[in-house]
């Protein structure tokens, strides 16, 4: 007898409805097959679906089985065909009925018949809602994400004998109650406060300013600065994601299995850390069925390199366009995706190989040409996209004792407050743009957004001419200047802000 | 114009044209290869060695020292080599003057490729390169200590060190100037910056008089008067400008100084860079001298 079952397949952050047909023939050799271009993983689903039925009190038949996945001529991939397959399985053998109504199943099998959480619900149940399916069978691990998503019927399995019992009329699944509420995070516990780091006002001003306004940032200063403590302490200072910001990011974190098991949506923006061996298709994304990199699962967040020069030259250059569109395309074989990459970069470099170039206390080590090679490989264009630079120096702890004026650092959560009241004058302003953030803007909003009084204006043509500025320079300044604006509660961009904007510039070595 | 466009020649010794005071000292090469113009070395020939990692006080002291002394007619020697060496030339051709390089391998090799402009600039400007290696010899360790010799060997005025740490190259040149009775003038630097160790040392020993201006070598005197830009400041500019008459420092450490928000400093640090009344440099600030006025 012919079944046919409706799963999902995602493709990128698309969801494509995949049909499971499944045939039991009384005659012909018995075997199970399953057609349709499968992965291995797909392929594998043979034994999980047979041992589960078979350890859920189902007598597997002796008989010719075949399974297609339709569109057939789409690869697929994952685990989470297992339940339609088990289902289409109990259908055929008139185990269950199942009603007319078109209902999704979806995720993967257990050897003993219980479900495991699986990777793309969320994207699922969007679908769902998108194409009018009511019904979704979830493992219940994944229903929290699924439940996000009003106006579908979340039915959270265990395993198959509910499966078995809820089709037979016995009893019934309960749909699943989602959370009340979305519960935003308002206080988070860095690992790194502010106040940890003695000095260094200058950096903390700057990633200040770039937490408010999400601006690349990229630190220079010789090892032990506090550099990588510095990016990490920034975590603590960011905004807490907005609802829709949320579901955004939890899209990526759901389709590339991120999203721990029992997990509804991503509350805090994602902090990620990439060492400098990350390949570029682990940064970028990509594979033959295209999956997010770092870049995209830093959407919305902060993507912190540190050891910046030490990334391949490639890797590097290859951030350029996500940097300058928010997403990135990855175009294979199998077809085109696109993944959001907002992401924003925070960069950590030292001056030189040996990193004590220029330092008072140890003599650099580096042959002028180890030097150049080194700071060659932060190329104009890919430097030109980071609106803030700063110099961290290294600082003499006993020194900044001895003179006594060390104020008492700032703790991160009134820097936070900062920050939190500046990107509420940015949503605020951006409400009809589509974008989040002064970093977002693009040539047009600049002209709408960032008035400069006579004065401002001034300042930054004198710096134009002065340092030879290149036009997408002249623009980051001035995106920058209106962070700091904002900061200040400035409607207008006046002299100040554009001369402080310009200490955060890109400079040339010398 | 290309390097390449000068054709070389060689001499030997014994020759006419050979440089008389190179024949004199021990071991005098037996032949030289050069391109460019030889008859510049009867010329007042001051030989100028330092380090190879320069500091940015290193460049003020080319800066102060080279433009009066080519306008005094001194032709500069130098090794070609980063650092010290290739600012002196640049510096040189800079103010219109002559400069002779002395290469440590042949004249076909470029060492370090970066100079390759300045290897025909030199040329272009009447300047002279110089080497005792066949056209395609190798740079190699060893003959850049032997090179020196020839630079301390053509000077007539004497050699001037600018920068050098304790064991350096510069110092062997030093003191293999002083060996053929040569006059040795160092310039004394900050006694914690290792740069300025071999120089310090040679003014301390006595192998070296101590210059601080370009007329303790010419002697003659007059002394420097440094001059900052002083009006169109408002009254935070001219408390930043005090803090930095002493010493570079750090926005941080300014606005430490001063109990003044970060934010206000960078701005006015801006503000000031732009007037050029400073400049920045490895995260610190220096005042810009305004003239140098001897």
């Amino acid at each position: 007898m012919l079944t046919k079952v409706m799963s999902a397949t995602h493709f990128g952050l698309d969801t494509l409805p995949v049909e499971v047909e499944v045939n039991i023939a009384k005659k012909g050799f018995p075997g199970f097959n399953i057609i349709g271009l499968p992965s291995k993983s797909v392929e594998e689903a043979k034994e999980r679906v047979k041992t589960a039925l078979v350890n859920s009190g189902v007598e597997f038949p002796n008989a010719k089985i075949v399974v297609n996945l339709a569109p057939a001529d789409i690869p697929k991939e994952g685990s989470s065909y297992d339940l339609p397959i088990a289902c289409g399985i109990l259908r055929s053998l008139e185990a269950i009925s199942l009603p007319s109504e078109k209902m999704f199943f979806y995720g993967e099998l257990s050897l003993d018949g219980s479900l495991r959480h699986t990777k793309g619900v969320l994207l699922l149940a969007l679908y769902a809602k998108e194409r009018g399916i009511k019904s979704l069978f979830v493992p219940k691990d994944s229903s929290f994400e699924a439940a996000v998503v009003s106006g579908v019927r979340v039915y959270p399995v265990e395993n198959l004998a509910q499966i078995l019992s809820h089709f037979n009329g016995g009893g019934q699944i309960g749909v699943f109650r989602g959370l009340k509420e979305i519960d935003i995070h308002e206080d988070i516990f860095p690992e790194i406060d502010f106040s940890d780091i003695l000095g260094q006002e200058s950096a903390k001003r700057a990633l200040e300013i770039a937490a408010s306004g999400g601006h690349n940032v990229h630190m220079q200063g010789p090892p032990g600065s506090g550099k990588t403590m510095l990016a990490r302490a920034m975590a603590g200072i960011l905004p807490p994601l907005s609802e829709k910001e949320s579901l955004e990011v939890t899209k990526i974190y759901s389709v590339s299995g991120n999203l721990p098991a029992g997990a509804s949506l991503v509350y805090d923006r994602p902090f990620r850390v990439s060492h400098h061996t990350t390949s570029r298709i682990g940064l970028i994304g990509g594979g033959s069925n295209p999956h997010p990199g770092e870049i995209s699962l830093a959407h919305r967040g902060v993507l912190f390199l540190d050891e910046f020069p030490e990334f391949s030259r490639g890797t590097l250059e290859a951030l350029r366009q996500p940097m300058e569109d928010g997403e990135v395309s990855i175009t294979r074989a199998a077809g085109s995706v696109k993944f959001p990459a907002s992401f924003m970069l925070v960069a950590a470099s030292n001056p030189c190989p040996c990193g004590y170039l220029g330092d008072a206390k140890r003599e650099c080590k580096c042959s002028p040409r180890q030097i150049m090679r080194y700071q060659t490989k932060l190329s104009g264009p890919l430097m030109d996209r980071i609106d803030i630079h700063i110099n961290v120096p290294a600082l003499d702890v006993d020194e900044l004792m001895e003179r006594g004026v060390v104020k008492k650092p700032e703790r991160s959560i009134s820097v936070r407050e900062r920050v939190l009241r500046a990107r509420k004058i940015q949503l605020k302003r951006f409400e009809k743009d589509g974008i989040y953030t002064n970093s977002d803007m693009k040539n047009k909003h600049i002209k709408k957004y960032c008035v400069l009084d006579s004065a401002g204006q001034a300042i930054l043509k004198q710096a134009v001419n002065t340092y030879g500025l290149s036009a997408r320079t002249y623009f980051r300044i001035i995106k920058v200047a209106r962070t700091i604006a904002d900061l200040a509660g400035r409607k207008d961009i006046d002299a100040t802000c554009v001369a402080e904007a310009l200490q955060y510039r890109v400079r040339s070595s010398d | 114009m290309n390097y390449q466009d000068f054709e070389i020649k060689s001499v030997k010794i014994g020759d006419k044209i050979y440089p008389k005071r190179l024949s004199e000292i021990k071991n005098s090469p037996k032949r030289i290869f050069y391109r460019g113009n030889i008859d510049i070395l009867t010329s007042k020939i001051l030989g100028v060695v330092g380090s190879r990692r320069m500091t940015r006080y290193g460049r003020n002291v080319v800066k102060r020292f080279i433009p009066t002394l080519v306008s005094e007619g001194v032709v500069t020697v130098s090794g070609f080599m980063y650092g010290v060496d290739t600012e002196v030339a640049s510096e040189t051709l800079e103010v219109g003057g002559k400069t002779v390089a002395v290469f440590g391998c042949g004249l076909d090799v470029v060492y370090p490729p970066e100079n390759k402009k300045l290897y025909a600039q030199i040329l272009e400007n009447d300047g002279l390169v110089l080497s005792e290696y066949e056209k395609n010899a190798k740079p190699h360790l060893w003959k850049f200590p032997q090179r020196n010799r020839i630079v301390a060997g053509v000077t007539s005025v004497g050699v001037l060190i600018i920068e050098a740490g304790i064991k350096s190259g510069s110092l062997i040149t030093a003191r293999l100037a002083r060996s053929m009775g040569r006059k040795i003038w160092a310039v004394p630097g900050p006694i914690d910056s290792l740069t300025s160790q071999g120089t310090n040392y040679f003014i301390k020993k006595g192998f070296a008089k101590m210059a601080t201006e370009p007329y303790d070598i010419l002697s003659m005197k007059r002394t420097a008067k440094r001059e900052y830009e002083k009006s169109n400041l408002d009254f935070f500019e001219k408390k930043i400008l005090n803090l930095l008459a002493r010493e570079p420092l750090g926005a941080d450490e300014i606005s430490q100084a001063l109990s003044e928000d970060i934010s206000r400093v960078s701005s006015a640090l801006t503000v000031m860079t732009i007037k050029g009344i400073i400049g920045e440099s490895g995260g610190k600030f220096f005042l810009v001298e305004k003239s140098l006025q001897y």
